[in-house]
C-alpha cells in the first residue's frame, strides 16, 4: 500500500498517516509525509495515536499467542514436520487398506476353521463312546496340570484286556485269561486272575509276580 | 527305504525265522518241564495249541497255548497245586504261576492244566533253553501237608483256598440238606447282573519314585469280622486320583498267640460310590499276643476300569482276611463272620467269594441241583 498522493498545502489522508506510522510507506511518499508531519501538529498527533494503537494491538496479540501456543520461530522446521506428517499419514492409509483386506481373509479362514472344528467335535461326540471321552479328558487334565502318571522305569504288574502282565521296558510276560476272570491283588508284588476253565471245569488262578 | 533300515529289517526277519525254526524244529524247545523224580505229580503228556512267534516293533512276541496233562503219582489225594511258569530269557521281568485249587485228584488221577501266555522279548536276548520252563512250586494234599519248593508263597495261598473251599462246601451242603433252596440260589446265582463282581483294572508299581509322598493323606476305614484274631484299627494312604500308596495300617492282635503274617483285604470305593473288593495284600509283620503293630505297603497301586480309563478313588476300607499264626495255623472268616460283618448283600457276597464258590456256582449253572448234589455227595447212591 502506498497511500493516496498528497496535494500541496493539504494534509495526508488517514490511510497514508496510518501506513507512515507503521513504517509501511515506500521511499518518496514516506519522505514527503515525514516532512509534513514534522511541521504539522495535528498530523503529528494523528501519527502518534496510530503508533500507540499499533503498539497496544501488538502487545495484546503477543499476550494471546503466549497464552495459547508457543511462538513459531522456525518455519522451515514446521514445514518439514508437516511434510513428514502428511507422508506418514498417506503410508498409514495404504497400510490400513492392506490390513483390512488381510483381516477379511483371516476372518474367512477363521470362520472355516471354526466350522470344521465344530463338525469334528459333533462327529466326535456322536461317534466316540463317553467312557473314552472321559479317559481322554483325564489324560489331558493330567498333561496340563503337570502331574505325571507313574512311568515305566521299573517292573510293572498290570491288567491288560487279555490277561495279567509283568513287564519291564524291554520285555513282558502276560498270562492270558477269559474276559469273565476276576482280577485282584494277591500280594505286595503279585496280581491274580481267577476264572473257570471252560474246558476242564476247574477253577484256575493265574498270578504274575515282579522279580 | 534307507539301506540301514532295510538291513535292520532283513536281520530282524532272519532272527525271527531262526528263532521260529529252532522252536518249530523240536516241539520240546517251546517248553521244558522240571519236576523232581520224587514229585507227587508228573507230566503225563502235553500238546501245543496255536502257538506262534511274530515281530512286534523291535521285539519278538510269542503266543503260547499249551495243554499239560498231569498225573497224581503219589499216594495221597492232591487238594490243589501251583505250577511255576518262567521264561528264561525274561528273568529280569518276572514270572508267573498257574494254580488249580479244589482239585481233589486221587492217586493215579490225571488232570489237564491250560497255560496261555504271551511273551515279548528283545531280539538280542540269547536263550539256550526252551522258551518256557514249567515246574511244580507247591502241591497241597488233602491232609494239608505240602510238597514243593514254595518259592512263590503258594503253600499259604493253597491252604487259604482249601480252608475256604471246605467252608463253602459245608455251607452249600447245609443249605441243600436243609432245603433252603431260595438261599442256595441266591448264594450261587452269579448270572444276575447285580451280583456279578465288579471288574477293575489294576497296576502295581515297585519303583520307589512313584510314591505319592506329597499328596495329603486319606484316612483308611476299617472293619473287622467278629471272631477275627487280628483287627485293623485304621490307617492312612496317599491317594492321587486313581493311585494309592498305603502309608500305614495299624493292627491289633487280640489273640494270645503270636501272629506271623496277616492278609489285608482291600475294598475300594470310586467317586460314584460303587465298591470293589480289590484283593488282598499280605502284611508280613510279627505281632505278639495282645499287641499292636503298624505296617505299610511300599508299592503304588493304580486302579482303572476294565476299559483302561482311570478310576478315581473316593474311599479305602481294609479288613483282616486271613491270619497266619507262628505255629503255622491259619484263620479265615467263617460264614457267620461274613454275614455279621455287613448288611450290604452285594458286599457280603463279594467277601464270601472264593474259588470253590465260583466252581460250585458254575456246576449249579450248568448241571443244576442234581449236579451240585453229585459234586457235594459223590458217594451218595441215586
Amino acid at each position: 500500500m502506498n497511500g493516496a498522493p498528497m496535494k500541496p498545502g493539504s494534509h495526508p489522508s488517514l490511510q497514508t498517516l496510518a501506513l507512515y506510522a507503521g513504517g509501511d510507506l515506500p521511499g518518496f511518499p514516506a519522505f514527503r509525509t515525514r516532512i509534513h508531519v514534522r511541521f504539522c501538529k495535528p498530523c503529528q498527533d494523528e501519527v502518534t495515536r496510530f503508533r500507540l494503537a499499533r503498539a497496544e494491538l501488538k502487545r495484546a496479540t503477543e499476550q494471546e499467542l503466549l497464552a495459547n501456543c508457543e511462538p513459531i520461530t522456525d518455519w522451515k522446521r514446521l514445514e518439514r514436520e508437516m511434510t513428514g506428517n502428511i507422508t506418514v499419514g498417506l503410508a498409514a492409509a495404504r497400510c490400513i487398506e492392506r490390513v483390512g483386506r488381510k483381516r477379511m481373509r483371516l476372518l474367512r479362514r477363521a470362520v472355516a476353521a471354526v466350522a470344521l472344528i465344530a463338525l469334528f467335535v459333533a462327529g466326535w461326540l456322536t461317534h466316540i463312546p463317553a467312557e473314552q471321552n472321559r479317559h481322554l479328558l483325564a489324560s489331558l487334565e493330567q498333561i496340563f496340570s503337570g502331574k505325571k502318571r507313574p512311568g515305566f522305569a521299573g517292573t510293572v504288574l498290570e491288567t491288560t484286556p487279555d490277561g495279567i502282565a509283568v513287564r519291564t521296558p524291554s520285555a513282558s510276560l502276560t498270562i492270558l485269561h477269559p474276559p469273565s476272570a476276576t482280577i485282584s491283588l494277591a500280594g505286595d508284588s503279585s496280581l491274580a486272575a481267577s476264572y473257570i476253565d471252560e474246558q476242564t471245569g476247574e477253577v484256575t488262578i493265574t498270578n504274575v509276580y515282579a522279580q | 527305504m534307507r539301506s540301514s533300515t532295510r538291513r535292520t529289517l532283513v536281520i530282524s526277519l532272519l532272527g525271527l525265522a531262526s528263532c521260529f525254526y529252532l522252536a518249530a524244529a523240536d516241539g520240546a524247545r517251546w517248553i521244558d518241564f522240571e519236576f523232581p523224580a520224587d514229585s507227587p505229580v508228573l507230566v503225563s503228556s502235553f500238546s501245543l495249541g496255536p502257538t506262534r512267534a511274530h515281530v512286534l516293533g523291535s521285539s519278538m512276541a510269542l503266543d503260547l497255548h499249551a495243554l499239560v496233562v498231569l498225573r497224581n503219582t503219589g499216594t495221597k489225594p492232591i487238594a490243589g497245586l501251583t505250577l511255576r511258569v518262567e521264561a528264561p530269557g525274561l528273568s529280569s521281568a518276572g514270572k508267573g504261576s498257574v494254580t488249580v485249587p479244589s482239585l481233589h485228584a486221587q492217586p493215579g488221577d490225571s488232570f489237564p492244566v491250560h497255560i496261555d501266555m504271551q511273551l515279548r522279548r528283545p531280539f538280542s536276548t540269547a536263550v539256550n533253553s526252551a522258551v518256557l520252563k514249567i515246574s511244580l512250586d507247591c502241591a497241597l494234599f488233602s491232609d494239608l501237608t505240602a510238597y514243593g519248593p514254595d518259592t512263590l508263597g503258594s503253600h499259604r495261598a493253597l491252604m487259604v483256598y482249601e480252608l475256604e473251599a471246605r467252608r463253602d462246601r459245608q455251607y452249600v451242603a447245609y443249605l441243600l440238606a436243609t432245603g433252603q433252596l431260595a438261599e442256595l440260589r441266591r448264594e450261587l446265582n452269579f448270572g444276575l447282573q447285580d451280583f456279578s463282581p465288579l471288574q477293575l483294572g489294576l497296576a502295581l508299581f515297585q519303583d520307589a519314585n512313584h510314591r505319592l509322598s506329597y499328596e495329603p493323606a486319606m484316612q483308611i476305614g476299617a472293619f473287622s469280622f467278629p471272631d477275627a484274631p487280628v483287627q485293623a484299627v485304621g490307617g492312612a494312604a496317599r491317594v492321587e486320583h486313581n493311585q494309592v500308596n498305603i502309608s500305614h495300617i495299624r493292627l491289633f492282635n487280640r489273640s494270645r498267640k503270636t501272629v506271623r503274617s496277616v492278609d489285608m483285604g482291600w475294598i475300594v470305593r470310586d467317586e460314584q460310590g460303587r465298591i470293589f473288593v480289590a484283593g488282598t495284600l499280605p502284611a508280613t509283620t510279627q505281632i505278639g499276643p495282645v499287641a499292636t503293630a503298624t505296617t505299610s505297603e511300599p508299592e503304588t497301586m493304580r486302579f482303572s476300569r476294565p476299559g483302561g480309563e482311570p478310576m478315581s478313588i473316593a474311599g479305602l476300607v481294609t479288613f483282616v482276611n486271613a491270619v497266619e499264626f507262628a505255629d503255622g495255623k491259619l484263620w479265615i472268616p467263617t460264614r457267620a463272620d461274613i454275614n455279621a460283618a455287613t448288611a450290604d448283600p452285594i458286599l457280603r457276597r463279594q467277601l464270601a467269594a472264593s474259588p470253590e464258590q465260583q466252581r460250585l456256582a458254575d456246576i449249579y449253572r450248568k448241571k443244576g441241583l442234581a449236579g451240585l448234589e453229585r459234586e457235594l455227595y459223590p458217594n451218595k447212591q441215586e
